[in-house]
């Protein structure tokens, strides 16, 4: 059947508001009787609160209170129960937050904030994963045994270990046995910021002391409302969170960030909304940041180039509590060696506490820190084995039949990961060499393969409602959060497929309101068109089952003699509008029946379970996207510059729905990963204080830094699960950026890079200085 | 001390006493509730905050607003059009961004698009240099700004086809 509306570029449908500057975002709501929030921050990395001085605070006028910890009884969480809203007693990062000042005014707040004073005993810090994983290292957590986590994580009490995931298939042993050629190499990514344009912010008030409203720049409203109604112990049904406009999310909004400290503060002054919103500053390490693992790889090979065995240990830096970090260490660990069939695998993932602001979910997580180590090492390998590095990949990747990691048989629905392969070859023309004519420039191409999964939770859930109006037309309402994906109109475009109408007639709520629209997990893991959309599909179609049966009312017949098209619903030649159904049905002499109509999808991802706890293995993954990309760069020798000539992903994500939307996410995502892979690193002091906690010395690309040639393409072998064969797509773009512009690097320099980011520091270094090359 | 400033805002003429610290952003967002200004980074590093003064981009986050004195601004609500009817029109860089896909989160967009503005008030047919130059500064995240150059570059075209 030809498809009429899903496979269209349809433009944005919240385009408007957004360039009229009408879209109304946290920053923009604005409330009677408002009090202002300034958060005082730890300035040690590691200690013991010993005193809080507040009396010059209190004398500044307009404030109104000054909210401490010290009268905290519960921890708040969603996987592992680890960290009270304000700290309670002890520190554990630089920009913890110690006190809230709450006053009249934002100024007020601030002044007063500047005069609270807070006397530490220090202790030792440490910010390496593996240093603080080691036995000598300071204990984070010594009440990591008492923290309540969920099942399929394993916390190792007595240690800064809050969850190891272990994975083994096979016999490694063996298999190492069995190489003749054996790779192994060490790899780091550093932390690194979201940076999203707008920063974070959260608004709450309370009323008769045990209803609580908040407003958040959240990606996650139900995560949100479950967590604070277990905070403060109030039935869900009373908390309420509400959603405007969201200016960026990439994880960094995802999970829990500001709002259990904003509803804290909120309840020492029932009836007013406390408003708090986060400065570009703080933004750096008061709400959540990326990345930090070290990772060891080991890859045993047999002459003729066959993976057969692979071992790995990582150390993610999780930050001083872990739960917004604990399901990445599970995400990088099965992920961890790439889209390959490997016979033997053992892999350890640590999520290690470090005195540094949290780690939480940033675009693609899990999967740039694997592919960082897996898509370099099959370069290196390639080399050792004296073999063409495509080949070798050809050789090893994934296909139909193949057994994953996680004991999953990958089916040919799964996607092409061959054709993207290819595909990304021809693209990038890696045969063809063009040596720059100044000898001062290097050249080099390269690609890097890749595979996603979405990493979620066994239950997460999508639900939608869909509404018929009197006129034909309908209202759709979903809880996913709209950061400029583009869900709304994707959903809307599966809508009106489903329901064979034009996409104008639907309209689909624009911001999120847990008092009105229905469940959704969280707005993560590229899953929202797949998985939201399923439940689209779903809900359509009882909509149209219930038009069928109002209408088989009407024409004294059963529903499956009736079909649906062009916005009726037919018996033979007779026929009934949707419009004329949407309220049920009235007969020429005026009597009624049936009433409105009302069509509700539900979906849980299919299967997916707890991993094995012996051998890790099981259910993690609901769903397979696989790509390739490649990457053309010039290396000035004189000042250590890479530029990104051309940079081409290509992905197999089944059916798009959005071509211009879909393709939007994917340059977004390579634009995002060469700032990673080039530039972003946050920088800590010896004390443990980020300090270029600003967007000058923290750069993140600019519109000059944006390649020549940004390629994509699409693959659409259809996915029979996914609504119009649709899989999950977006955070992708971002996935093996960093290893395909490290292999050019080595093309253009015959050198091997094992951190991040490549700056001009780290590569002039590596020219003229020490070498880099191991 | 507050000090007495006459502007022109979006073409509505105000006398206003602001305060010798009060920004322009403050001035436009918290007390006329213009809040299509947005504030990212309040120190002039992510151009969310641009409007145009007589002709000029400037970020308001970084700029007093006794400074504006006599001036003309334009935000991002002043580029629409609304007719006797109440139908409004959008500005065709405003079209484009649509059209082009140049709008994600968002957030950004409506510095950017002032940006883009203000160039064409300067130059009415600028070359790629001179739309690097005018965006240089404005951070977008989601992007990749492909599609902002594409928006651009299509309202530059459509003004010599028309």
């Amino acid at each position: 059947m030809e498809l009429k509306t899903v496979g269209k570029s349809i433009t944005k449908f919240d385009a408007f508001e957004k360039v009229t500057g009408e879209a109304v975002y946290i920053a923009d709501v604005e409330f009677p009787n408002v009090l202002h929030i300034k958060v005082v921050r730890s300035s040690v990395a590691h200690g013991r609160i010993k005193t809080v001085f507040t009396e010059d605070a209190y004398k500044t006028e307009g404030v109104r209170g000054i909210i401490t910890g010290e009268k905290i009884d519960f921890l708040a969480g969603i996987c592992i129960y680890d960290q009270p809203p304000l700290a309670k007693d002890r520190v554990r990062y630089i920009g913890e937050p110690v006190a809230a000042v709450v006053a009249d005014t934002i100024a007020a707040a601030e002044k007063a904030a500047r005069l609270v004073r807070v006397d530490y005993e220090e202790l030792p810090h440490v910010e390496d994963p593996v240093d603080a994983a080691g036995e000598k290292a300071p204990l984070i957590h010594e009440e990591l045994g008492s923290y309540f986590h969920l099942p399929g994580f394993n916390p190792e009490p007595g240690t800064n270990i809050f969850h190891h995931y272990h994975l083994e298939k096979g016999d490694t042993e063996k298999g190492f046995k069995n190489s003749d050629v054996i790779i192994e190499r060490t790899y780091t990514f550093p932390h690194i910021a979201h940076a999203q344009i707008e920063p974070h912010g959260a608004i709450a008030k309370w009323s008769k002391g045990k209803e609580l409203h908040i407003y958040s720049s959240t990606q996650g409203p139900f995560i949100v409302r479950g967590a604070l109604s277990r905070m403060f112990n109030i039935p869900n049904n009373l908390v309420r969170v509400t959603v405007p406009y969201l200016g960026g999310g990439f994880g960094g909004k995802s999970d829990l960030t500001i709002e259990p400290l904003t509803a804290y503060a909120a309840k020492f002054f029932p009836g007013r909304w406390l408003r708090l919103i986060l400065t570009r500053e703080e933004m750096f390490f008061g709400s959540l940041i990326g990345r930090g693992t070290h990772s060891h790889i080991k890859m045993g090979f047999t002459r003729n180039g066959k993976l057969v065995a692979a071992d790995v240990k990582v150390h993610l830096a999780g930050g001083a509590y872990g739960d917004y970090s604990i399901n990445i260490v599970t995400g990088t660990g099965h992920n961890a060696t790439g889209p390959y069939e490997i016979e033997n695998v053992n892999i350890d993932s640590f999520g290690v506490y470090t005195n540094t602001p949290l780690v939480g979910a940033c675009r693609g997580y899990g999967h740039p820190e694997a592919h960082w180590m897996t898509e370099r090492t099959m370069d290196i390998a390639a080399r050792e084995l004296k073999t063409d590095p495509v080949k070798l990949r050809l050789k090893n990747i994934l296909k139909p039949g193949s057994e994953n990691n996680l004991g999953q048989i990958i089916r040919k629905s799964n996607g092409d990961l061959e054709g993207a392969i290819r595909r990304a070859v021809k693209e990038i023309q890696l045969d063809k060499r063009e040596e720059p004519d100044n000898p001062r420039f290097a050249a080099g191409k390269s690609i890097a393969a890749l595979m996603k999964s979405p990493v979620m939770s066994t239950n997460a859930g999508s639900s939608v409602i869909i509404r018929a109006n009197r006129d034909g037309t309908f209202h759709l309402l979903a809880s996913h959060v709209d950061m400029g994906q583009g869900s709304v109109t994707a959903l809307s475009q599966i809508a009106a497929e489903t329901l064979g109408v034009p996409v104008e007639k639907i309209h689909h709520n624009r911001g999120v309101d847990t008092e009105f629209t229905p469940y959704e997990w969280q707005t993560v893991a590229s899953s929202t068109t797949w998985k939201a959309g399923s439940a689209v599909k779903k809900a359509a179609i009882s909509v149209l089952e219930r038009f069928k049966a109002i209408a088989s009312e009407v024409f004294k017949t059963t529903p499956d003699k009736l079909t649906a098209s062009n916005e009726r619903i037919w018996y033979g030649r007779n026929s009934i509008s949707f419009a004329d159904l949407a309220e049920g049905y009235v007969f020429p002499d005026g009597h009624a029946i049936a009433g409105p109509v009302i069509g509700t999808g539900s979906i849980v991802p299919q299967g997916l379970t707890y991993p094995d706890r012996k051998t890790g293995r099981g259910e993690l993954a609901a769903e397979w996207t696989f790509g390739c990309q490649a990457a053309e760069i010039e290396l000035d020798k004189k000042t250590g510059r890479i530029r990104v000539k051309k940079f081409v992903t290509v992905l197999d994500a089944g059916k798009i729905i959005n071509p211009v939307m879909a393709r939007g996410q994917v340059e977004g995502a390579v634009v995002q990963g060469i700032g990673a892979a080039l530039n972003e690193t946050l920088i800590y002091s010896d004390k443990g204080r980020v300090r270029n906690s600003n967007l000058t010395d923290y750069k993140i690309p600019t519109p000059e830094d944006t390649p020549d040639e940004i390629v994509t393409v699409f693959l659409e072998t259809p996915q029979p699960g996914g609504p119009f064969g649709a899989r999950p797509l977006a955070e992708h773009g971002i996935v093996s950026v960093a290893p395909a512009i490290a292999n050019a690097l080595r093309d253009a320099t015959g050198m091997d890079f094992y951190d991040l980011p490549l700056n001009q520091d780290r590569i002039l270094k590596a020219l003229y200085g020490k070498g880099e090359e191991k | 001390m507050s000090i007495p400033l006459h502007i022109r805002i979006n073409e509505n003429s105000y006398n206003l006493q602001v305060e010798e610290d009060e920004t322009l952003i403050s001035l436009l967002r918290d007390r006329l509730h213009l809040t299509g200004v947005k504030e990212g980074c309040g120190n002039g590093e992510c151009g969310a905050c641009a409007v145009i003064a007589d002709g000029q981009p400037v970020r308001s986050c970084i700029i007093l607003a006794a400074e504006m004195e006599g001036k003309s601004i334009t935000t991002i609500e002043g580029l629409t059009e609304t007719d006797e009817n109440g139908n409004v029109s959008l500005s065709p860089i405003q079209k484009s961004f649509i059209e082009e896909g140049a709008v994600q989160c968002g957030f950004c967009t409506p510095g950017f698009i002032i940006a883009a503005e203000a160039l064409f008030m300067r130059n009415s047919d600028p070359g790629d240099e001179a739309v690097k130059e005018a965006l240089s500064g404005h951070l977008c995240r989601c992007t990749g700004y492909k599609s902002i150059f594409k928006a651009i570059d299509k309202t530059v075209k459509n003004r010599y086809k028309t």
